[in-house]
C-alpha cells in the first residue's frame, strides 16, 4: 500500500509532461508576442480570455471531480457522478426554463436556480433508489431517466425558440470561455467554501468505510452523514453548471482514475479525484483552444470531455469491481394468470378508436376542429409511422428488459437510439440531403455500430446484465456528446438533427410508412415466436441453460432482433421516446405477464402511446407542431418515475 | 445611448413608407384579380420579394416572427401561418390550394412531396455556391418574377436597390466611410460575424465601405466567434454593427469585464446598434441593410 507504484507515477509524469506542453503551447503566444505600444491584443487575451478560462477549467474539474468523489464515496457506487445521477441535467434544466419563463429570476440567483434544479434530481433520485436499498445500478438508471427527461425538456425548449435558444445549447453543452476574473473568482469561492465544509466529513466518511454497524457502534450518525455529503456533492455540481453548463464525464472518470492510480484512504481519495479532475478538464481544454484556433470554430469544452471520457469509461470497465446484483425475478415471473381475452380486446379496441380519431379529427387554418377525410392522404403516413414505431420501440424493449434481466433496460437507455441518431446525423453530413434509404442505412449501421460495441466489450463477462447496461450508458452518453458538438458548430445542418432528434412524424410518407409497418410484423413475429426463450432466459443463464436453452445464441438473436427494432423505430419517431421503457411495464400492469402476451399487450400499447403522442403534438399548437418523440418523452418520463415509486413499495 | 437604436428605427420606418406604399398596391392584387397566381413561400428572403414585386403570398412560414426578424415590409394581414419554416404544415399547404410554392435548397429533402400541391420553384439563396450571395439574390427574384408574370416589377424592384447603393455610394464618398465588423451577439460570450462570402458582405462591397472582418468563413457567409476574437479585427478606425435583437443581459455583463473594455473596437464611441435585418436575407434586405448602414456611419460624431 505505501510503496511506490511504478506504473502510477509514470502515467502521472507522463500526463503532467503533456499537460505543460500543452499549456506552454497555449500560453506562449501571448508571452512571447512583441510587445505591441497602446492596446497589447495578444497581451490583453492572455490575461483577461486565455488565463481565467484556464482557471475556470482548473476550478470546475475539481468541483465536479470532488462532487463525484464523495457521490461514489458515500453511495458505494462507482458509477455515481453529478452527470449519471442527473443532478447537471437538473440544474441544466432549471436554469434554461427561467431563462426562458423567469429571466428575472436570474437575475435574483443563477445560482439558487440551478440548486434549485439540481437538488430536485437528486432528491428524486434519491428516493428512487432508497426503495431499491441504494443499488448501485438502480440509482445510475433513476439518474439517466431523469437526466433523460431533463435533456428532452430542454430539447424542447430550443426546438420551440431556436432562434432565441442558440446561446442556450451552446451554454448547455458547457462552454468554459470566459472575458475577465470575475467568473473563476466567484466560482472559486464559493467551491472553497464548500471543498472545505468537505474537511469536516473526512472523519465520519473514513469511519462510513468500516461498515454501517461499526460505524454506528462508534457514534456516527449514519443518516446525517450521507445527507451531508450529497448535499456537499449537489451544491458543488449546482455551482459549476451554473457558471459554465454541464461539463460531461469528468465527475465520473477522475474519481475511478484515483482509485486505479491507487488512491485508498479517504482524504487521499477525494483531493487525488479532485486534482485529477482539475487536470483533466484543464488538459482538455487547453488541447481544444489550441484545436479550436487553428479551426477557428466554436467546440464547447463540456461535450469534448464526454467524448474522451466515455471512451476512458469504456476501457475502464473490466477493471470495475461491480457488486452483482440479483436477477429481478419477481417482476418476470406471472403475476396473476386468467383470461386475457378481454384485456386485448380492450387495448386493441382502444387502439382502433384512437386510430380512427387521429386520422379524421384535426384543426383547420381558422384553429377550429374539423371531422372529415380530406387530410385523409397527409395523415395516414404519420399515424401509421408513429402506431408501428411505438410498437417495434415496445417490443425491443420488452426483449432487452428479459435479456439483461433488467426492467430498466430499454433501447433508449442502451443508447441503441442515439446509436442511429449519430448514424443519420452523419448521414446529413456527409451527404447533403439523404433520401428515405440512405438515412435508413445510416441509422441502422449507428444502431448496429452501438450493438456491436455492446456485445464486443462485454464478450468476456458473457452478456452480463450491468455491463451490458454499463457499456450503453457510455455509447449513448458518447453519441450524445458527438451530436451536441456537430449542433454547437453552428451550422444551420445542425438543426435538422436536432429536429430529427426531437422525434417528428413528419417527414413520414405513404411508401415509408407502409415500410415500416411491415417491418413491425415481421420483427415482431419473431418475437412472440421466442415466448420461451423469453420466459425462461430472466431466470439466469444456469436455470435457463438447465432447461435445454442454447442461452449464448439465444440471447445474441434476440439482441439482433431487439437492435433490428429499434433502429427501424428511432427511424420513424426519434431516440427520444420512453415508450420503449414504458410500453412492456404497462403491459404487465395489465396483466399482461407471460412473454408472448406481454410482447403482444407492449407492442398494442406502444402503438397506443405513440399514436396519441403524434395526435397530440399535431393538434395541440397548430399550425406549429411538436414532434411525437418529444410529446411521449415529456409525458410518459414522469409517469414512470410515479411507476417506479409504486414497485418500490410492494 | 439607449436613445439611439430607437431613433433608428423611426427614421427607418418613415423611409421605408413611400417605397411600402408603392410595392404593396399595384393594381392587380389591389383588385384581388384571378390572374394573380396564389404563391405560397417557404423562406423569410423570398416573401420579402414576393412584397418586393406586388404579389404578396398567401401563406408563408413562420408569420409569427415576420415583425420581429424582417420587419419591413410589413406582412398584409390574411396572409396564412404555416408554422415552423423547416416543417411546413402540409394540412394548411393542401387547404390553400397553391399554384406555386417558393422554396429554397434548404428544404431539398422535401421537394418532392411539396410538388404534390403544387409546382416548386427552387432558389439557391443563402448558401454560397461560387456565385456571390447578391447575384444569386438578384437572379432568384427575376426568376420568382418571371415565374408569377411581374418581370417589369422585378426589374422595378432591383432598379430600387441599386438606386439606394448608388446613392449610399455617393453620400458616403463624401468623407472616407470607416469599415466595419458587422456582428449578432448570441450571448455575452459569443458573436457571429458576417464577413465574405455573407450577402452584407456583398451589399458593403457595393457600398464603398470595408468589411474589418478579412477573413472569409464558410459557405453560410457567418463565424461564430468568442467575443475577445474581435481584437482580431486591428483597423484603429473601423466601427462595430451589432445588429438588434441583442440579448437581454448582454450589455450590462460586458460593461464588467475588462477584456471587453479595454478592446478597441468596444470602445462607446465605436459601437453602432443596427435594428433587426434578417441574415439570410434577398433584395429587400440588402436595400435595408445599406440603408441602414448610411445611417450608423453618418450618425458619428
Amino acid at each position: 500500500m505505501s510503496g511506490l507504484r511504478v506504473l502510477p507515477a509514470i502515467v502521472i509524469l507522463c500526463g503532467i509532461a503533456a499537460a505543460s506542453a500543452l499549456l506552454w503551447m497555449l500560453i506562449a503566444p501571448g508571452l512571447l508576442a512583441p510587445e505591441v505600444p497602446g492596446y497589447d491584443a495578444a497581451r490583453m487575451r492572455l490575461v483577461h480570455s486565455t488565463l481565467p478560462r484556464l482557471a475556470t477549467a482548473l476550478i470546475a474539474g475539481f468541483a465536479l471531480s470532488l462532487a463525484g468523489a464523495l457521490l461514489q464515496q458515500v453511495l458505494r457506487n462507482p458509477l455515481a457522478s453529478p452527470t449519471t445521477l442527473g443532478v447537471s441535467a437538473g440544474a441544466h434544466l432549471a436554469l434554461a426554463g427561467a431563462m426562458l419563463f423567469f429571466p428575472a429570476l436570474l437575475g435574483l440567483g443563477r445560482d439558487a436556480v440551478a440548486l434549485l434544479g439540481a437538488g430536485l434530481a437528486a432528491a428524486l433520485v434519491m428516493a428512487l433508489g432508497a426503495r431499491r436499498g441504494f443499488s448501485p445500478l438502480t440509482l445510475v438508471l433513476s439518474g439517466l431517466v431523469i437526466g433523460l427527461w431533463c435533456g428532452a425538456l430542454a430539447a424542447a425548449l430550443v426546438y420551440l425558440n431556436d432562434r432565441r435558444m442558440v446561446s442556450l445549447f451552446i451554454w448547455g453543452a458547457g462552454s468554459l470561455a470566459t472575458q475577465s476574473w470575475e467568473a473563476p473568482l466567484a466560482l472559486l469561492w464559493k467551491t472553497g467554501l464548500l471543498t472545505l465544509a468537505c474537511g469536516f466529513l473526512l472523519r465520519p466518511l473514513t469511519l462510513l468505510e468500516l461498515g454501517d454497524e461499526e460505524a454506528s457502534a462508534l457514534g456516527l450518525k449514519l443518516a446525517r452523514t450521507r445527507f451531508l455529503a450529497l448535499a456537499l456533492a449537489v451544491g458543488l455540481s449546482a455551482l459549476v453548471t451554473s457558471a459554465v453548463g454541464v461539463i460531461g464525464f469528468i465527475g465520473l472518470v477522475a474519481p475511478i482514475l484515483a482509485r486505479l492510480l491507487g488512491a485508498r484512504r479517504i482524504p487521499a481519495f477525494l483531493l487525488a479525484s479532485g486534482l485529477i479532475g482539475a487536470a483533466l478538464l484543464l488538459t482538455t481544454d487547453a488541447l481544444l483552444q489550441l484545436i479550436a484556433g487553428i479551426f477557428s470554430d466554436l467546440l464547447p469544452t463540456g461535450a469534448v470531455t464526454a467524448v474522451f471520457g466515455s471512451p476512458l469509461l469504456l476501457l475502464l470497465l473490466p477493471r470495475l469491481k461491480i457488486r452483482r446484483e440479483p436477477f429481478a425475478l419477481a417482476s418476470f415471473a406471472p403475476r396473476r394468470r386468467g383470461d386475457l381475452g378481454p384485456g386485448f380486446a380492450l387495448v386493441a379496441a382502444a387502439l382502433a378508436g384512437l386510430v380512427v380519431l387521429a386520422l379524421f379529427l384535426g384543426r383547420d387554418s381558422g384553429g377550429g376542429w374539423s371531422f372529415d377525410a380530406q387530410m385523409l392522404s397527409l395523415r395516414a403516413p404519420r399515424v401509421f409511422t408513429a402506431l408501428a414505431a411505438g410498437a417495434m420501440l415496445a417490443v425491443s424493449g420488452l426483449l432487452l428488459q428479459r435479456l439483461t434481466g433488467n426492467e430498466m433496460a430499454s433501447p433508449e437507455v442502451l443508447g441503441v437510439s442515439s446509436g442511429a441518431t449519430l448514424g443519420l446525423a452523419l448521414g446529413v453530413f456527409l451527404v447533403a440531403t439523404p433520401g428515405f434509404a440512405a438515412q435508413l442505412g445510416f441509422a441502422g449501421m449507428g444502431a448496429f455500430a452501438v450493438l456491436a460495441a455492446i456485445l464486443i466489450s462485454t464478450r468476456r463477462s458473457a452478456l452480463a446484465p450491468e455491463r451490458v447496461l454499463l457499456v450503453g450508458i457510455a455509447l449513448s452518453a458518447l453519441v450524445d456528446a458527438l451530436v451536441g458538438l456537430m449542433a454547437a458548430t453552428g451550422d444551420p445542418r445542425a438543426l435538422t438533427i436536432l429536429r430529427w432528434m426531437s422525434g417528428s412524424t413528419y417527414g413520414a410518407e405513404a411508401g415509408s410508412a407502409a415500410l415500416l409497418c411491415a417491418g413491425a410484423l415481421i420483427l415482431i413475429l419473431p418475437a412472440l415466436l421466442a415466448r420461451r426463450w423469453l420466459d425462461l432466459l430472466p431466470l439466469g443463464p444456469e436455470t435457463a441453460s438447465a432447461l435445454g436453452i442454447p442461452v449464448r445464441a439465444a440471447r445474441l438473436r434476440l439482441f439482433a432482433l431487439a437492435g433490428a427494432l429499434s433502429a427501424a423505430a428511432t427511424l420513424g419517431v426519434g431516440p427520444l421516446s420512453f415508450v420503449g421503457l414504458m410500453a412492456p411495464h404497462l403491459a404487465r400492469e395489465l396483466g399482461f405477464s407471460r412473454a408472448a402476451s406481454q410482447t403482444a399487450g407492449a407492442a398494442l400499447i406502444g402503438a397506443l402511446l405513440m399514436v396519441a403522442a403524434d395526435w397530440i403534438g399535431r393538434t395541440a399548437v397548430f399550425p406549429w407542431q411538436i414532434p411525437a418523440g418529444l410529446v411521449a418523452a415529456l409525458t410518459g418520463a414522469p409517469f414512470l418515475i410515479l411507476l417506479l415509486f409504486r414497485r418500490g413499495r410492494t | 445611448m439607449s436613445g439611439e437604436p430607437l431613433a433608428l428605427t423611426r427614421r427607418t420606418l418613415l423611409a421605408a413608407a413611400p417605397a411600402a406604399g408603392l410595392l404593396g398596391l399595384t393594381p392587380a392584387f389591389a383588385q384581388g384579380t384571378t390572374a394573380a397566381p396564389r404563391v405560397v413561400s417557404l423562406d423569410y428572403g423570398l416573401s420579402s420579394t414576393l412584397l418586393g414585386l406586388g404579389a404578396p403570398p398567401v401563406g408563408i412560414t413562420e408569420l409569427a416572427g415576420w415583425s420581429e426578424w424582417v420587419v419591413e415590409p410589413a406582412m398584409p394581414s390574411g396572409v396564412a401561418e404555416l408554422g415552423i419554416s423547416s416543417e411546413p404544415n402540409l394540412e394548411v399547404l393542401a387547404a390553400l390550394k397553391p399554384d406555386l410554392i417558393l422554396a429554397t435548397s434548404w428544404l431539398d429533402a422535401q421537394i418532392p412531396r411539396l410538388e404534390r400541391f403544387a409546382p416548386v420553384l427552387r432558389l439557391e439563396t443563402f448558401i454560397w455556391t461560387g456565385t456571390p450571395i447578391l447575384e444569386a439574390a438578384i437572379s432568384a427574384t427575376r426568376a420568382v418574377a418571371a415565374r408569377i408574370g411581374r418581370a417589369p416589377e422585378a426589374e422595378a424592384f432591383l432598379a430600387r436597390m441599386e438606386a439606394v447603393f448608388a446613392e449610399a455610394r455617393a453620400r458616403l464618398a463624401e468623407r472616407e466611410p470607416r469599415a466595419v465588423a458587422l456582428v449578432h451577439f448570441w450571448d455575452s460570450r459569443h458573436v457571429r460575424i458576417s464577413a465574405d462570402p455573407s450577402l452584407f458582405n456583398d451589399v458593403l462591397l457595393r457600398i464603398g465601405v470595408r468589411n474589418a472582418w478579412e477573413a472569409s468563413t464558410g459557405p453560410w457567409g457567418f463565424q461564430t466567434l468568442p467575443v475577445e476574437e474581435l481584437s482580431r479585427v486591428m483597423d484603429p478606425e473601423a466601427l462595430l454593427l451589432v445588429f438588434e435583437p441583442v440579448p437581454q443581459d448582454v450589455f450590462a455583463t460586458l460593461d464588467r469585464s475588462p477584456l471587453w473594455r479595454a478592446l478597441p473596437l468596444a470602445q462607446p464611441d465605436r459601437i453602432r446598434r443596427l435594428p433587426p435585418v434578417l441574415l439570410f436575407g434577398m433584395v429587400n434586405e440588402a436595400t435595408r441593410f445599406a440603408r441602414l448602414v448610411v445611417e450608423a456611419l453618418e450618425a458619428e460624431s
